[in-house]
């Protein structure tokens, strides 16, 4: 694998939005998705543009993830293919999550190229938001060190943070080069032939970049597994489960924002779980002697497990939504971890793999059945 | 009004009138915020009268709009046996306006209020409410601005429950002097008929209450003067709700917003890409997620005459936009200008489904 | 006229009155300005306010909403209740600092094409005075 040297200018962002100017310019593509400043200036969104003039306000890399960049892409192409040749900019993460929706039938791929980044992890929202312009010189040395103390506790755990296993084209590689150049490298023949049309020739040798990436990703699994281990105890048992989940009001915010979840009408707010007849509370109150309002908290979350944590990508963005700070997004991974472990499935990392629910062997999982006596 | 005095805590109080209904079976349950496992609140509905002992009804928390969960409760039919109800003004105001919606039924409940001195938000770490709770009940007594409480809770002016059958006395009161309950319906004088205090006559103390009444008025004005919707524009609601991730977050927790399934979320909402391809010629550039500043313009068309200012939206928003503040004071002057006010009476029909043959000349051509 | 400085309208008419007036200008050959998009509903009260938003926000120039004369809906009471409607839209814009000229409520009955004509011609030229709806421009909505 090869890439391309590209010196920095001013900062990360501004280098970034120079390859995509240039690609616009050339008509590589008719439009970019990419995040952007609101105009208040205190949090980001998504653009889709097809003047290069727009890329003004632009940040490829911002230091928050307020919106999924999966659930933008969902938004636009839901309901069939666009005809337009569209470049994602997103974060490793939100690629792997547009895989996966697009395996839900909910993202259609087709014209769709993704441009992905070394991702450092991003900051709380909520902190962002109370100090932007301090926020933003503090991730400025985030991606400077490559470390955290203020970032999303998934982020610290995630080692899906560069080139590795996600299906992006255009990959831009930050780590390890100490800021002084980025590293266009492509991953698939579409990039060669984009990069190849913008005068980019990639034949420069990757391989201490590599090593740093393979480095960082060590060190991040041992993050990862001692997280995991802390939160195994945290969480044996329904008591501990309860005490983990304590504070949540059952605003269902965690399910709104994660981009897996996906259903118009989520079980939890249909008919099922809202138009209940009365008798019903009262009896399960007269059998515990009380319940509380709203009901059934902990059969929503571990309902939500079982639903979408076949394809959870630890972006963390239901932790973020939480507004009491339920360590959702680090429960959600963690068992997200242990189920697609057991049917040894990387979620975004095929388009073609199927989530394991949805498809079957005849003869498997004989451990789960019992067939005899 | 019938009334007593009592010795107690309002929390105590209330605990005691409650035991006394649920011991004499003058009620099979109770609703009230009680603390719960782990140190939190939540609402709870209770039948053992030995759980009693962990009810906090006064704290100053809004977990849920009560008027919601007694809506979810009674949605498809009332309880059948009589259940006693301790919530604030403002969650009854909303349970009423959910009757109107045909969203809740009110048979055999017994609703006991206070006036009230507000809550916190929800986000509020529960050891810094415990620590507060001194500071807030002598605010509550006078009035004073307390500036960590709810901004809607700080500007209300409907803090006193006019639907209740039992109202306590605590906004405006010195709740170390004891608790004043108030009968104010038959119903809720017949359901406490037999408790051992001594019943005597007396009305609502309004002094103390017209003063708080004012300070919250006052202080309304300046932050509704500070806020300048009148002079939003387009501009203004797209910096305002910029930061907006579409979660939908403030409808599902609000009382008035009902519909199972929201048009926002339903296929009608959705564009198929050629409508952004459309656009994305008009405008150069496209906001994705689309229809931010749509969602809560139509949100308030939808609720702006029937909600009660509660303020639990603005508590849940991931990115902190002041939605309560905003969908209140839209809210107001809209119900001003067809003089209605939500929650005060059932026979008062939401606006939107009455008319007259002749009115609003002014908007007709 | 020149189609670049035309206002544009979306008008919401009623079936069974402004939409046959509007067909009745039509017939008898009256002239007026082509700065309307028609958009037939069976009665005024189908409109939602959320229509007036969203056609608002997509960029038209002005919002038109036409119904039977009070007294005179095909389904008795519909248009009362457009009108109340149309009053709890109108309060929110002008709360919201949202030009309250844009939107419009006009009762048309299926024999005034001339007055349809009359409307569509007022409301355009009240629309080019105050000129093209800045939301046309906008990004982040």
């Amino acid at each position: 694998m090869k890439g391309s040297t590209i010196p920095l200018k001013d900062n990360l962002n501004n280098t970034i939005k120079k390859i995509l100017k240039t690609l616009l310019e050339k008509e590589c593509f008719d439009a970019i998705l990419v995040p952007s400043r609101v105009p208040s200036g205190e949090s980001f969104t998504y653009l889709l543009i097809n003047n290069k003039d727009f890329l003004e306000s632009c940040t490829p890399l911002p230091p928050i993830m307020p919106v999924q960049g999966a659930r933008a892409l969902q938004n636009f192409t839901r309901r069939g293919k666009t005809n337009l040749k569209v470049l994602c900019v997103m974060r490793p993460c939100e690629i792997r999550a547009s895989i996966e929706l697009s395996k839900l039938r909910q993202i259609e791929l087709e014209n769709i190229s993704f441009m992905s980044i070394d991702c450092p992890g991003v900051l709380v929202t909520r902190d962002y938001i109370d100090k932007p312009k301090e926020s933003d010189t503090l991730y400025e040395e985030v991606i400077i060190q490559w470390k955290g103390e203020h970032l999303r506790p998934t982020c610290n755990a995630c080692v899906h943070f560069s080139y590795k296993d996600i299906l992006s084209d255009i990959h831009i590689g930050v780590v390890g080069q100490k800021n002084h150049n980025i590293l266009l490298v492509p991953l698939s023949e579409k990039a060669k032939a984009v990069l190849g049309k913008i005068d980019i020739q990639c034949s420069d040798d990757i391989s201490s970049w590599q090593t740093k990436i393979n480095e960082i990703s060590q060190k991040k699994m041992n993050q990862r597994n001692t997280l995991f281990s802390e939160l195994q105890g945290k969480s044996a048992g329904a008591e501990n489960l309860d005490k983990l989940f304590s504070e949540c009001i059952n605003c269902h915010n965690c399910m709104r924002v994660c981009p897996i979840c996906c259903c118009r009408q989520c079980f939890f707010e249909s008919s099922d779980e809202v138009r209940i007849e009365s008798e019903d509370y009262f009896i399960k109150a007269q059998n515990k002697g009380g319940i509380k309002f709203p009901t059934d908290m902990l059969l929503f979350h571990l309902g939500r497990m079982s639903h979408m944590s076949l394809s959870c990508i630890n972006c963390g963005i239901c932790e973020d939504g939480c507004p009491m700070d339920v360590p959702v997004a680090q429960v959600f991974s963690f068992i997200g971890d242990a189920v697609q472990k057991m049917f040894d499935y990387v979620p975004g990392k095929d388009r073609n793999e199927p989530i394991p629910i949805l498809t079957f062997k005849e003869d498997e999982l004989r451990e789960y059945e019992d067939s005899k006596g | 009004m019938k009334s007593f005095k009592t010795h107690k805590s309002p929390d105590d109080t209330i605990r005691d009138m409650l035991l006394f209904l649920l011991e004499n079976k003058k009620v099979s349950s109770i609703f009230a915020l009680s603390k719960v496992h782990n140190n939190n609140y939540a609402y709870t509905l209770i039948t053992d009268k030995e759980l009693l002992k962990n009810i906090t009804p006064t704290f100053p928390l809004m977990p849920a709009n009560a008027g919601k969960m007694i809506s979810r409760l009674t949605m498809i039919e009332a309880v059948k046996s009589p259940v006693a109800v301790v919530l604030r003004p403002c969650e009854l105001r909303a349970l009423f306006e959910l009757v109107k919606l045909e969203q809740a039924k009110l048979d055999n409940l017994l609703f006991i209020s206070f006036t009230c001195g507000g809550v916190f938000p929800i986000k509020t770490k529960k050891d810094s409410v415990e620590n507060a709770l001194k500071n807030y009940w002598t605010n509550a007594k006078t009035g004073e601005d307390l500036q960590e409480l709810r901004e809607c809770c700080r500007i209300c002016e409907n803090f006193v429950p006019d639907n209740a059958d039992i109202i306590l006395q605590l906004a405006g009161k010195d709740i170390d002097n004891g608790t004043s309950v108030l009968m104010k319906t038959e119903k809720g004088a017949g359901f406490l008929n037999g408790m051992s205090e001594q019943f005597s006559e007396e009305s609502l103390e309004s002094t103390a209450l017209d003063t708080i009444g004012e300070i919250r008025k006052e202080k309304k004005q300046k932050i509704f003067a500070d806020l300048k919707t009148e002079d939003f524009g387009i501009e203004g609601l797209v910096n305002i709700f910029g930061r907006c991730i579409n979660c939908h977050a403030c409808s599902k927790v609000c009382p008035v917003c009902y519909c199972k399934l929201c048009y926002f979320e339903s296929a009608d909402n959705d564009a198929g890409p050629s409508i952004f391809e459309i656009e994305l010629k008009k405008r150069s550039a496209l906001r994705i997620p689309a229809d931010t500043v749509l969602y809560h313009l139509g949100r308030m068309t939808h609720i702006g005459f029937t909600c009660v200012g509660c303020g639990m939206c603005s508590d849940v928003c991931p990115t902190n936009i002041p939605i309560a503040t905003i969908f209140t004071k839209v809210s107001e002057r809209v119900q001003k200008a067809f003089e209605y006010i939500p929650g005060k009476d059932l026979e008062e029909k939401v606006p939107v489904s009455v008319f007259e043959m002749k009115e609003l000349e002014d908007v007709e051509d | 006229m020149d189609e670049k400085t035309l206002p544009q309208i979306v008008g919401f008419l009623c079936k069974w009155c402004s939409y046959a007036g509007a067909d009745l200008a039509g017939v008898s050959r009256l002239k007026m300005p082509a700065s309307l998009i028609p958009i037939r509903v069976m009665c005024s009260s189908r409109v939602d306010p959320i229509f007036v938003l969203k056609a608002f926000l997509a960029g038209a120039d002005g919002v038109l909403i036409a119904g039977c004369h009070p007294g005179d809906c095909h389904y008795q009471s519909g248009n009362y209740y457009t009108r109340r409607r149309f009053a709890l839209t109108r309060k929110i814009f002008e709360e919201l600092g949202l030009d309250t000229n844009r939107i419009r409520l006009s009762w048309i009955s299926a024999s005034e094409g001339q007055r349809f004509v009359n409307v569509v011609t007022e409301f355009t030229e009240n629309l080019k005075k105050i000129g093209k709806n800045p939301v046309k421009a906008e990004v982040f909505l």
